[in-house]
């Protein structure tokens, strides 16, 4: 089912979003994160959101990846509203739908590179016979299957965030989600990363979309929309 | 679509997990081996334990004792003896450690230098050493051979020795009783023997093939395994001797004021050790929960992160419980381990081994009791877990 090019959703809205907005109380009053925040995003497509700090960044993409929860608004995956979803279809849209690469955290330190991508696989329920070839192929577009029996933490930053994104990549999810995802990288394993993201474009029905702060990697997205005091522009 | 089953995944990885984080749960693991442990030497060895206590206590005052007696009522009615049937018939009757058969006779003499003199005898069986739990002070006693042989040697109880040969050493000396010569084998003395230091004892075979006049056995010692035993014992005994011969002279002696304080006494020592047996699985499985909220504390990143890649509430929740139960089974094995070191010890001490199947019962029951204990404790923790938040445990880290 979720083999490459087979969804057959080219050029049509891959996640929509509709005047989303998030307040939360801090114990003083309400605070606004997001105000109807408006986003459309195409398959084959890289985004990348910027703002300052507190801007309500890493608040969209948890909202887009159903870490959290609006206050209000619309948000439709291939035209489903899975804002209704209960948690337990929320985990499953997170292992079908969605790949996550963060800023740190990453990957489970204990465990080796196997290990950690293995762990998508066996909640998605893959059979155990299927998952190494799944994950020589997904560190292979990272270049990365040398470290395949690496624990986690003796990898560099750099190694931590490919194997991130080939545990991203290793359901063949719809949309690769990337808070900040160079931002404990020099410049060369940034640009690294970012052709790997560049690399998953390939694939026509797969879509990036990075919170950054660094315009360099800004420069390498397809469309840069800029988050302001909860506000979303087109740049 | 409903997702395949993952729990063998699950335990794997909680499997994984315990060995990965062995030294954070080291204490805990000990402290459910060492309750596991406790718990199967108790069971293991207990009635052996309980079995030489009863022989230590009985030192003091025979509560594990019954005597058994025809009693003819009065001096014109016909004298009644045990029947060989009836005697065999009681030696297997459960709960019965050894039986003895005594004959006896007062006033009969010795004659040594000074003149004769005078004191009582036992005519017993081999087992009435035993069977009264008396040590020789000097030589040793006679035996079953000696019993079936007829041989003439007798034991004499320290006071009788010292009046008929003085401060000389009795054993293998030459003994006069009714006008038969005894060799003497040994020498019965101590705290527990009372007045019999003023016996002489023989075989009751020889007693009735050459002391004159003596009246058939109509007594009988019975040592129970336990102090629990004796209650059935004596209650069972008038159905035996009943079934096998006509009598309506059995009388039967409990000291059950003993026995009534020996058995209290056991049993607080018994509930004691129960007591922190349990008290240290407890804590064991406070262990276990502390130790499982630390580690759900420390590993918020972990928990948000495989919920972030499509982990379920129920897949956290039932990794941190699997990791709980393979935490305390884990302990419980060695504690399995440890018991049989114990067990092993404790038969070399007391010179009786339990049986293998007990020790495998104990170990199974440990086993089952330690995935209830892991289940139990680690639940909270593992709730815990699974409800977390997502963004919330990744944000933490």
């Amino acid at each position: 089912m979720n083999s490459n090019s087979s969804y057959g959703y080219e050029n049509i809205s891959l996640i929509q979003v509709e005047g989303l907005t998030h307040t939360y109380d801090n114990g003083t009053g309400p605070v606004v994160v997001l105000q109807g925040v408006r986003l459309g995003i195409q398959m084959g497509e890289m985004v990348a959101i910027m703002g300052p700090s507190g801007s309500g960044k890493s608040t969209l993409l948890s909202i887009l990846g159903l870490l959290m929860i609006p206050t209000a608004g619309s948000y439709t995956v291939l035209g489903r509203d899975v804002l209704k979803f209960d948690r337990s279809s929320q985990a499953s849209f997170r292992r079908t739908y969605a790949g996550f690469v963060f800023q740190r955290c990453n990957l489970v330190d204990t465990c080796s590179v196997y290990e950690n991508l293995e762990f998508p696989l066996i909640y998605a329920g893959v059979k155990r016979s299927e998952r190494p070839a799944k994950i020589q192929d997904a560190l292979a577009r990272v270049n990365m299957t040398h470290r395949l029996h690496h624990r986690a933490n003796q990898l560099s930053g750099g190694e931590q965030q490919r194997v991130a994104i080939a545990r991203a990549l290793v359901n063949s999810p719809l949309i690769v989600l990337a808070d900040e995802p160079t931002g404990q990288l020099d410049r060369m394993h940034g640009e690294l990363v970012m052709d790997h993201f560049e690399q998953i474009l390939s694939d026509k029905d797969k879509a990036v979309l990075i919170v950054t702060h660094d315009p360099h990697v800004a420069s390498r997205c397809t469309r840069v929309c800029l988050l302001e005091d909860g506000v979303l522009k087109p740049n | 679509m409903p997702r395949k089953p993952i729990f063998f995944d699950i335990l794997r990885i909680s499997i994984h997990q315990v060995i990965m984080q062995r030294r954070r749960y080291l204490g805990v693991i000990l402290a459910v081996a060492l309750g596991t442990a406790g718990f199967i030497v108790i069971i293991t060895m207990g009635t052996d334990v309980k079995k030489d206590l009863n022989r230590d206590l009985d030192l003091l005052g025979g509560a594990t004792l019954i005597r058994a007696y025809l009693d003819a009522g009065h001096k014109y009615s016909k004298i009644q003896q045990f029947q060989p049937e009836t005697v065999d018939a009681l030696r297997a009757l459960p709960g019965i450690e050894a039986v003895s058969e005594i004959v006896s006779r007062p006033a009969v003499s010795s004659s040594v230098q000074k003149g004769r003199v005078g004191f009582s005898f036992v005519g017993a069986d081999g087992s009435f050493w035993d069977v009264n739990s008396f040590t020789p002070i000097k030589g040793s006693f006679f035996n079953a051979e000696d019993v079936s042989q007829k041989r003439r040697v007798c034991v004499l109880g320290s006071d009788l020795a010292l009046r008929i040969f003085g401060d000389a050493d009795p054993v293998g000396r030459t003994c006069w009783i009714e006008n038969e010569q005894y060799r003497v084998k040994g020498v019965l003395g101590g705290v527990a023997v009372g007045d019999l230091i003023g016996f002489a004892f023989i075989p009751i075979t020889t007693a009735q093939e050459y002391i004159p006049g003596l009246p058939p056995p109509q007594k009988i010692y019975i040592r129970c395994t336990s102090w629990d035993d004796v209650k059935k014992v004596a209650d069972a005994i008038p159905d035996v001797v009943h079934r096998h011969q006509l009598t309506d002279s059995l009388r039967i002696e409990v000291r059950w004021e003993e026995l009534k304080r020996v058995q209290s006494m056991a049993w607080w020592v018994e509930l004691f050790v129960y007591f922190a047996t349990v008290a240290t699985l407890i804590l064991g499985g406070f262990g276990i929960w502390n130790g499982m909220m630390a580690t759900v504390k420390t590993r918020k990143a972990e928990i948000g992160l495989k919920k972030a890649i499509g982990a379920e509430d129920r897949d956290i929740l039932a990794q941190f419980l699997v990791e709980a139960v393979c935490l305390s089974f884990t302990s419980a094995l060695l504690g399995g381990v440890l018991g049989r070191g114990a067990m092993e010890i404790g038969s070399y001490l007391l010179k009786s081994r339990p049986h293998d199947t007990l020790f495998f019962v104990c170990v199974g029951m440990a086993l089952l009791f330690s995935l209830a204990l892991g289940a139990g404790a680690g639940l909270y923790p593992s709730l815990r877990a699974s409800r977390m938040e997502v963004l919330n445990a990744i944000r933490d880290e």
